[in-house]
């Protein structure tokens, strides 16, 4: 099997822009990710692409990678739509990934895009939260704040875990995200404020939840051996995993545990021949604060449990040994569904390579990392361990 | 062969409101006699309502719903004006799908024709098991004064051959031609009331006195030979005025007076406060009931009390259990905001 | 988007007004809602039919405010305020999600006991969507 490199990456603004359009969200990370191969990119030798997507408001729900890609001028080749909820722009990476390793293409374009801001607030909920079990989760009345909230209770009553261990998530990502210019939410946020937000699903308030983003981003995936040809300083794919789960929490026998992410990671970890230990850095899916706690436990940064003791001890601050979402995470940088999971690989890229735009937020030295992108609660997880 | 009522339950919604606090709103509280009534919860109507007191009746003699062959329902605030109604509580309480059902919609009356359309399908199937459930939580506008009693409640019986609670004795009614009092015509979502009071009256007192006074005869009873009389209630006060009229006392209506606090329960007035008078009385007790369906027609039961057993959940322990709620809840709940 | 025809909502009323649940012929453990194959040998998919009691307990919970409603239950929130939405432990071992009505919400905790009944869950296209919801006891 081929050996795989990512030499370019791309990421549009995250934010609010009445002004673009899919197309135009994601011809501006594509220009972006073309600007960042060191030594030039001719288009003409990407001859697949892979397009996280959840439907965009339902704007074109068919065909809608040839649509993206043509616009930037890619036409007749292999290209696809990837549907995983808020986990597509991480499958796509994988499908990117899977497609070079079997030799079948040998420069794959891995990005994803949505528009989210478009639609009206009650078109939005009909749209959104349909990525859990539509049947019986939405019908009880929840959206994913809902649902999250369930697991956020249940870990607090089995582990101890704090109001302010939640709050500390959000802090940090917005202390993170202030510091990056393509954020949608650039300003930092006192635990106090955070603590006091809102309720939205008790026990979760404003500032636990993600807020909805439009936002496009793009990564050139490449067998290793051409890798040289884009640049200098490529960043490896060491491995990948990824895992499904029963799509409603109350099916899973573990509430407090994305089964997804534990055997995804352990798939990661496996195929790269590293430990938790090895991982330098991560970008995690923290759509609410409890998601990323438990992204901590599940993908062995700390043990079962004990997310909330860790967060409070600064581990995954920039600067401690095991910095998280530098980005800002989802919370802070935004949440465009289906560009989440190649956004992060745009991070990491830039984050290995030493390339972030702002230094404060360059975690310095780094060599290995991890993404963790989730669909819906957990019904999907992709993973994917890079090394520069 | 006897028949009778084999089991029975009763069913409040926790929600009550006060006199007090429609006469913030609108200056006057115009229920006669009501002090409080009872409410819905948003997610609450005349169908779960049945299903719960169905359930709960099957429950208290207790008989399998499997066993039921005949369901009727009753209410004058169905949540569809066309459409099977019995159907959700058949199929959710248990009971087969071969079961005959009927829904009783039009009347107030409604609650004690489909008690009597219960009675006879046991007369004719002695093996046969009928339970009636009735349940209401009528709508008015709220500009209209005869909103003001409107409260919400659900009862239901099992009637049978064997096992009996209340033996029926006997049964007679009255039916004539009145209009213009308490009527929803087509396509009106809310109840009308011309509010020729004493015309309604004279329907009222005509209606039940005939008979209540066709059964006493049929009978060969006094009134005074009754423990317990159940009378329709529209408000407090209307119940006494019929019973008066008969020869009933205050006494006798003392047991079965819901409407105090739970104000006008339409179709489920009768029932709910027949379960009433059935939480308390002896072996031995008789009890008379007469209700009233505008017009308009009434129907007489008599029943006399073979067994002390009970029904688990009293409803004087339904009307206990309540949670207050201002005017302007209300009206929400009442999907009076629009 | 979240649309659930009405024949899609009528296939579910046997868990929704009835609560039937499947029981592995294999494994003799209880599926509720019902699954092709028994979710917990993952192996069989020869099932009897059982009715559940409908009791449990509360397994985790949350409060939902105006934000985190789904639109179908906008109205209801606005009428009644913040509702309660709980996992539920069932007696006969699944667990299970839906709402806690006649319930302060302050009042609901972990390990409360609670019992499903017929409730009115939301309104579409007209039709009045009825299914389980729990209540205390």
């Amino acid at each position: 099997m081929k050996k795989v490199a990512i030499v370019g990456a791309g990421q549009s603004r995250y934010g609010d822009f009445p002004d673009k359009g899919i197309k135009e969200l994601f011809f501006e990370a594509y220009k972006d990710m073309n600007a960042s191969v060191d030594k030039g990119l001719d288009p003409k030798v990407i001859e697949s692409a892979y397009i996280g997507n959840l439907g965009s408001g339902g704007f074109q729900l068919g065909n809608m990678s040839a649509l993206v890609t043509e616009y930037c001028g890619l036409t007749h080749i292999n290209t696809m739509r990837i549907e995983n909820a808020c986990a597509s722009g991480g499958y796509a990476l994988v499908a990117a990934v899977m497609d070079v390793m079997s030799g079948t293409h040998k420069a794959v374009l891995a990005g994803g895009v949505e528009k989210m801001t478009d639609v009206s607030g009650i078109k939005q909920k009909y749209w959104l939260g349909v990525s859990g079990d539509t049947e019986y989760e939405r019908l009880a009345g929840t959206t994913f704040s809902g649902l999250y909230a369930l697991i956020a209770q249940r870990h607090m009553y089995e582990f101890g875990t704090k109001r302010e261990h939640l709050s500390m998530v959000a802090v940090k990502n917005h202390k993170n995200g202030a510091q990056n210019p393509k954020a949608q939410f650039q300003r930092e946020i006192t635990l106090e404020q955070a603590i006091k937000g809102p309720i939205v699903a008790s026990p979760l308030n404003l500032f636990d939840c993600c807020s909805t983003t439009d936002g496009a981003s793009a990564v050139l995936v490449c067998d290793a051996e051409m890798a040289k040809q884009f640049t200098d300083t490529p960043v490896y794919v060491t491995g990948f995993g990824t895992a499904s789960d029963f799509l409603a929490i109350h099916d899973r026998a573990n509430t407090t545990t994305l089964e997804g992410t534990r055997r995804a990671g352990a798939m990661a970890y496996k195929m790269s021949g590293l430990t938790p230990k090895d991982i330098q850095l991560a970008e995690v899916h923290d759509c609410f604060t409890i998601a990323e706690l438990l992204a901590y436990e599940d993908l062995g940064f700390c043990e079962k449990g004990n997310a909330g003791p860790f967060i409070e001890e600064g581990h995954t601050q920039i600067g401690g040994d095991k910095p998280v979402n530098a980005s800002g995470g989802l919370k802070s940088k935004g949440h465009p569904i289906g560009s989440t999971g190649t956004g992060m690989a745009y991070e990491m890229f830039n984050q290995l390579r030493g390339t972030v735009q702002k230094p404060t937020r360059q975690v310095k030295g780094a060599e290995i990392g991890l993404i963790h992108n989730v669909g819906g609660s957990g019904g999907t997880v992709a993973v994917t361990v890079m090394r520069r | 062969m006897a028949i009778g009522i084999s089991g029975y339950s009763a069913y409040i919604p926790r929600f009550r409101i006060k006199k007090e606090d429609y006469a913030k709103a609108w200056g006057l509280f115009s229920a006669a006699g009501v002090a409080e009534k009872s409410v819905m919860g948003f997610d609450e109507d005349v169908l779960t309502a049945a299903a719960k007191v169905t359930k709960r009746a099957l429950e208290s003699v207790p008989t399998a719903p499997e066993k039921v062959t005949r369901f009727a329902f009753a209410s004058t605030s169905p949540p569809y004006v066309e459409k099977l109604l019995s159907g959700t509580v058949l199929y959710s309480v248990g009971i087969p799908n071969t079961a005959f059902c009927s829904d009783h919609t039009t009347s107030t009356r409604a609650g004690t024709e489909a008690m009597i359309v219960g009675f006879e399908h046991v007369m004719s199937n002695p093996s046969g098991r009928a339970v009636v459930a009735a349940a209401d939580a009528p709508i008015a506008s709220m500009w209209d004064s005869i909103e003001h009693a409107l409260g919400a409640g659900a009862a239901a019986f099992v009637l049978s051959g064997d096992n009996l609670i209340a033996e029926l004795e006997g049964h007679a009614s009255y039916a004539s031609e009145y209009f213009g009092e308490r009527f929803r015509p087509r396509e009106a979502p809310y109840l009308h009331d011309l509010n020729v009071k004493k015309f309604a009256e004279g329907s009222l007192l005509t209606n039940t006195t005939r008979a209540g006074s066709a059964l006493l005869k049929k009978l060969n009873r006094k009134p005074e030979e009754y423990q317990h009389v159940v009378i329709q209630q529209p408000d407090a006060r209307v119940p006494a005025t019929v019973a008066a009229r008969l020869n009933f006392t205050d006494a006798q209506l003392a047991s079965s007076l819901v409407s105090k606090s739970l104000g006008d329960l339409g179709a489920a007035s009768v029932p709910v406060a027949l379960a009433s008078a059935l939480d308390t009385a002896k072996v031995g007790d008789k009890i008379m009931v007469i209700s009233y369906g505008s017009g308009a027609g009434s129907d007489a039961m008599s029943f006399k009390v073979v067994s002390d057993r009970k029904t688990q959940v009293r409803v004087q322990t339904e009307m206990d259990r309540k949670e207050y709620i201002d005017y302007v809840k209300y009206l929400k709940l009442k999907g009076a905001i629009v | 988007m979240a649309h659930v025809s009405v024949p899609m909502y009528w296939r579910t009323i046997p868990q929704r007004y009835k609560m039937i649940g499947q029981k592995c012929k294999k494994c003799g453990a209880v599926n509720f809602p019902p699954k092709g194959v028994c979710k917990y040998c993952q192996t069989s998919s020869e099932f009897e039919e059982v009715q559940l009691s409908g009791r449990g307990k509360v397994h985790t919970f949350v409060l939902i405010s105006a934000g985190g409603a789904p639109p179908e239950f906008a109205e209801q929130e606005k009428a009644g305020g913040q509702y309660p939405v709980a996992i539920v432990q069932l007696e006969e071992g699944p667990k299970m999600i839906g709402q806690i009505a006649d319930v302060d919400p302050k009042e609901v905790k972990i390990d409360m006991p609670v019992k499903a009944e017929l409730r009115k869950i939301y309104t579409e296209e007209e039709v009045i969507r009825y299914g389980f919801k729990f209540v205390p006891g």
